[in-house]
């Protein structure tokens, strides 16, 4: 029997289930394998009460993520966490740790009523065990399928470790830092093909810092090359606020 | 080995001509940097490169190549994919001509590896001589000469070079495709001219000396652990090294999960993955262990097998490298006791 197969969100824009819709050439050989019980973005019924697989993306902001999170983990066999808010925190990790309501405030005023039970963001693996990864902001279709194959086949989760320069190397891209430009790339974990920076963008550590980075060498570099190490712990903020960045 | 003197303003012609049979691969500028790539036009060869953002491996032995395509039902290998295409790596200096030849060693020892050999086999390869630059250091090892391993060799003579013809098919293309004459005694002085003023040229002075001593009798020094804070184990040495010949197999499926894909991509020992086995160890988890070990497999080990070292300087990772790893500093840091 195919799995049955949910997408759902929770707080992110649904840009990695736009992605999912942009698999035009695989979407089908995809449903073909599955049984798409539902997609918050594409279907138009309800959660089924019961399915294998579900597809989580987005970052967990309020009491009710954290409460739909537990069932989907009791409910599925496999939860899959796609793209950066559900991996690292994301974009909706920018907000921190700290003064959540006063931050709120700043943005929708005193006691704002938005966002009931709201809460400090966190990543999914705050909270239940993540079976497979697919880190990126949004997520890159290949790798999603790569993973995809890997849940179908049974084989555990292989989300790349290492740090991003082998790829730009591979790419002959030349270093940002070799023309004074500040590049996350040193300390963030590839697997995306250092896309960006074979563009002319640095790269902004959207698939969250790779679990061996050398964050306090990775400053020094920083440095000799003219970028103030304050510059990179800021920019980690963007992708990578929640998690522990040791100065 | 014979020689030719062949005018440098032949060379477009000369290209031109291989075009005809060959992809011509050959250094052009990138931006601010220079790349080994196909010669859209024989103007864009760049002679005067100083080093290429990747080594000429790629071309024998690439970032990432299909070996065979599979289908899942019976396990049956459906294509093997060998590329054949006849090709000439036109301007490799002496470092990327000695680095194949230890590539050889591994890819064409005992148990050729088909997808090197078919390309090796199907490829001549076209060398030119260079000025030192700033982060050379060939004379180390030796490998800023180099008497085999090409077709032909075009040391530079001033408006000529100066031709070593090491093969048949070598001497075949330069009377085909290009006016030459023979050698004078004047020619191969100016090439001995030539050559003292390129050895009088390096300034990243290396002492090798007693290398191999050093490699173990130091191998608890905290200059390891020193190492090890500063490395990013990125990988960025293994991907710009042209000896470096590690790489991983995987399985890719396609969408529809009844057919794939078996990719080879090059692998690093610096990445942490590189090392790990069954049961979540891993044998080399810490940084200093993994660039300890890049040190200890090209001074020491490769060494102990094929009587060469698996570094011909060319000093790709010395530019790379982040970190500011790279041979000359470690070498010293092995002669001295301290990583300066």
């Amino acid at each position: 029997m195919a799995p049955r197969l949910v997408v759902l969100s929770l707080a992110s824009d649904f840009g990695c289930q736009v992605q999912l819709t942009n698999m035009t050439a695989e979407l089908l050989d995809v449903l073909g394998l599955v049984e798409l019980s539902y997609w918050q973005l594409a279907t138009s019924g309800h959660m089924p009460p019961d399915y294998d697989v579900a597809i989580v993306e987005g970052a967990v902001t309020t009491t009710e993520h954290v409460e739909l999170l537990g069932r989907v983990r009791e409910t599925a066999a496999v939860v899959i966490a796609i793209g950066a808010c559900a991996n690292t925190g994301g974009i909706p990790g920018i907000v921190g740790r700290e003064d959540l309501e006063g931050r709120y405030g700043a943005v929708y005023g005193p006691g704002p009523a938005v966002a009931t039970g709201r809460r400090a963001p966190l990543p999914l693996d705050a909270f239940i065990k993540v079976d497979y990864h697919v880190p990126g902001c949004p997520i890159d279709t290949g790798e999603f399928l790569r993973v995809l194959s890997r849940v179908l086949l049974g084989l555990s989760d292989r989300v790349p470790d290492m740090t991003m320069c082998a790829s730009c190397k591979t790419n002959e891209t030349v270093c940002f830092f070799d023309e004074g430009r500040l590049c996350l790339g040193l300390v963030t974990r590839a697997g995306c093909g250092a896309r960006c920076t074979s563009l002319g963008r640095a790269c902004t550590g959207c698939r969250g810092i790779a679990p061996d980075a050398n964050l306090a060498s990775a400053r020094e570099i920083a440095v000799r090359a003219g970028v103030p190490a304050a510059a990179m712990d800021d920019a980690l903020r963007i992708y990578n606020a929640l998690t522990e960045v040791h100065a | 080995m014979f020689f030719r003197v062949i005018p440098k303003s032949v060379i477009p012609d000369l290209v031109r001509g291989l075009a005809e049979q060959y992809e011509v691969v050959g250094p052009v500028a990138k931006g601010e940097t220079f790349v080994y790539a196909p010669l859209a036009d024989a103007a864009d060869l760049r002679l005067d490169y100083d080093t290429t953002a990747l080594p000429a491996k790629r071309w024998f032995f690439p970032e990432s190549e299909a070996l065979m395509r599979f289908r899942v039902s019976d396990n049956a290998v459906v294509s093997e994919s060998l590329d054949t295409a006849p090709r000439v790596l036109f301007g490799l200096h002496p470092c990327d001509v000695n680095s194949l030849l230890l590539m050889d060693n591994v890819f064409l020892g005992e148990t050729p590896d088909p997808y090197y050999k078919a390309r090796r086999d199907n490829t001549l390869v076209v060398g030119v001589s260079c000025t030192p630059g700033e982060y050379c250091f060939c004379d180390a090892w030796g490998t800023d000469e180099t008497h085999w391993g090409f077709d032909i060799f075009l040391s530079d003579i001033g408006d000529d070079y100066y031709a070593s013809i090491r093969s048949v098919m070598g001497a075949d293309l330069v009377d085909r495709y290009v006016p030459c004459r023979a050698i004078t005694d004047e020619d191969t002085a100016a090439f001995q001219r030539r050559t003292a003023e390129f050895k009088a040229a390096f300034t990243n002075g290396v002492d090798t000396s007693q290398l191999p001593v050093l490699l173990d009798a130091k191998f608890d020094s905290e200059i390891w652990d020193k190492l090890g804070e500063k490395c990013l184990g990125c990988g960025a040495c293994s991907m710009v090294c042209p000896t470096c010949y590690c790489f991983d197999v995987h399985d890719e499926l396609d969408a529809d999960q009844l057919g794939g894909t078996r990719v080879r991509t090059w692998d690093s020992c610096q990445f942490k993955q590189f090392a790990a086995v069954a049961h979540g160890q891993n044998f080399r988890d810490t940084r200093a262990a993994r660039v300890k070990y890049r040190y200890y497999h090209k001074q020491w080990g490769y060494l102990s097998k094929f009587e060469r070292v698996l570094c011909v300087g060319c000093g790709r990772c010395t530019r790379a490298c982040k970190a500011e790893i790279n041979p000359p500093r470690v070498v010293r840091a092995l002669q001295t006791g301290v990583v300066d």
